[in-house]
């Protein structure tokens, strides 16, 4: 398995885990836990969007394994 | 009137009545009842019985009986609510029995409690150790309340951890395989994503005898059909398993990377994951 594809991989991890955080931010009655996950959904965001960043970066320089 | 026509209507009348008069009374006498509201209830239970057998009695007189009977309670609990002395002469005071772990022999002799009948009380209460007790008082219903030493207080998940946040009450939202629309509005969920969770269990409404929703949204059945196995709710266990898997991943592509920048950024996303699995743990566990 190449590093693009693992990288990927890790990309669909964290989409995972914002969808469930923002579910249980949806779901939590407690506002002190609401809130929590709120927050970590937010952070969440900024991780997925470094990750899309360093495959595009990989995909630029090696083009074969572009697409997925 | 045939005498068993009267003793009839006679019964049911009074059986309203009482129960009306039990309305009337309240919770409270129920939970809690006093010497005097137990004597009480007997009377007014027996002038009840009299006068549905008893056909000398004539009503007025035996209404009036129970009413009396009945109704004096509710004015002494009323004056009670509005005067502390008034209760106090009523419904007793409590007796100091153990102060700074020392017991006090004058109060036991004032209720006349022996030593024997207190050391019961107290294993009553799982204490067997009378040095363990720092106070302990007789209440005015008869109950013995102890307060333990520090350090022999049973441990709450407040000792050990600094932070516990607030879980609040489950929702009932299916009973007897119907759903319950009230509790579904209150945990601020819809229909649809309970059919949605019930269909990921693979389970239908009518086959669910029993479903409660917790205060993270997680939803745990009780089927009529107990051989059926369900699993239990496990979101929260997976996103934490998921949350140290990227942490790992960043960790793992940082070591891997030649590239400077992308290894910084591996890095400092790594620490950010470490934080937020710290923060989110307490409301994982």
């Amino acid at each position: 398995m190449t590093i693009g594809s693992q990288v990927k991989q890790s990309l669909a991890n964290m989409k995972a885990i914002h969808a469930t955080l923002q579910e249980l931010a949806l779901t939590s009655t407690n506002e002190e836990a609401q809130r929590a996950f709120h927050e970590a959904m937010l952070q969440t965001e900024q991780m997925i969007a470094a990750l899309k960043g360093r495959i595009s970066t990989l995909e630029r320089e090696e083009p074969q394994y572009k697409g997925m | 009137m045939p005498a068993w026509l009267e003793v009839a209507i006679r019964s049911i009348c009074i059986l309203i009545g009482l129960f009306i008069i039990t309305k009337l009374l309240g919770k409270k006498q129920l939970s809690k009842l006093s010497f005097f509201e137990y004597i009480v209830g007997i009377t007014i239970g027996d002038i009840a019985g009299s006068m549905s057998m008893d056909l000398d009695i004539r009503l007025t007189e035996g209404i009036t009986s129970i009413l009396i009977w009945s109704l004096f309670p509710v004015v002494i609990s009323t004056i009670s609510l509005r005067s502390k002395k008034f209760r106090d002469f009523v419904e007793g005071n409590s007796t100091v029995f153990i102060k700074n772990g020392k017991i006090l022999e004058d109060n036991l002799k004032k209720e006349k409690y022996t030593a024997d009948e207190l050391l019961e009380q107290l294993r009553k209460k799982d204490v067997f150790r009378v040095a363990d007790v720092e106070f302990a008082t007789l209440e005015a219903n008869g109950d013995l309340s102890i307060l333990l030493k520090r350090d022999k207080q049973p441990l709450t998940l407040g000792d050990i951890k600094p932070y516990v946040p607030e879980e609040k009450e489950p929702q009932t939202v299916i009973m007897d395989g119907k759903i319950l629309d009230e509790p579904l509005a209150t945990a601020r969920l819809s229909r649809g994503w309970l059919k949605q969770q019930l269909d990921q269990m693979g389970v239908a409404v009518e086959n669910v005898f029993l479903a409660q929703v917790d205060s993270y949204g997680q939803l745990t059945v009780d089927l009529y059909d107990d051989r059926i196995q369900v699993p239990a709710p496990q979101q929260k266990q997976l996103l934490l398993a998921s949350m140290k898997k990227a942490e790992a991943d960043f960790e793992l592509f940082s070591l891997q990377t030649n590239d400077a920048e992308a290894k910084q950024m591996y890095e400092q996303q790594a620490k950010h994951m470490q934080q937020l699995i710290q923060k989110l743990r307490p409301f994982l566990m």
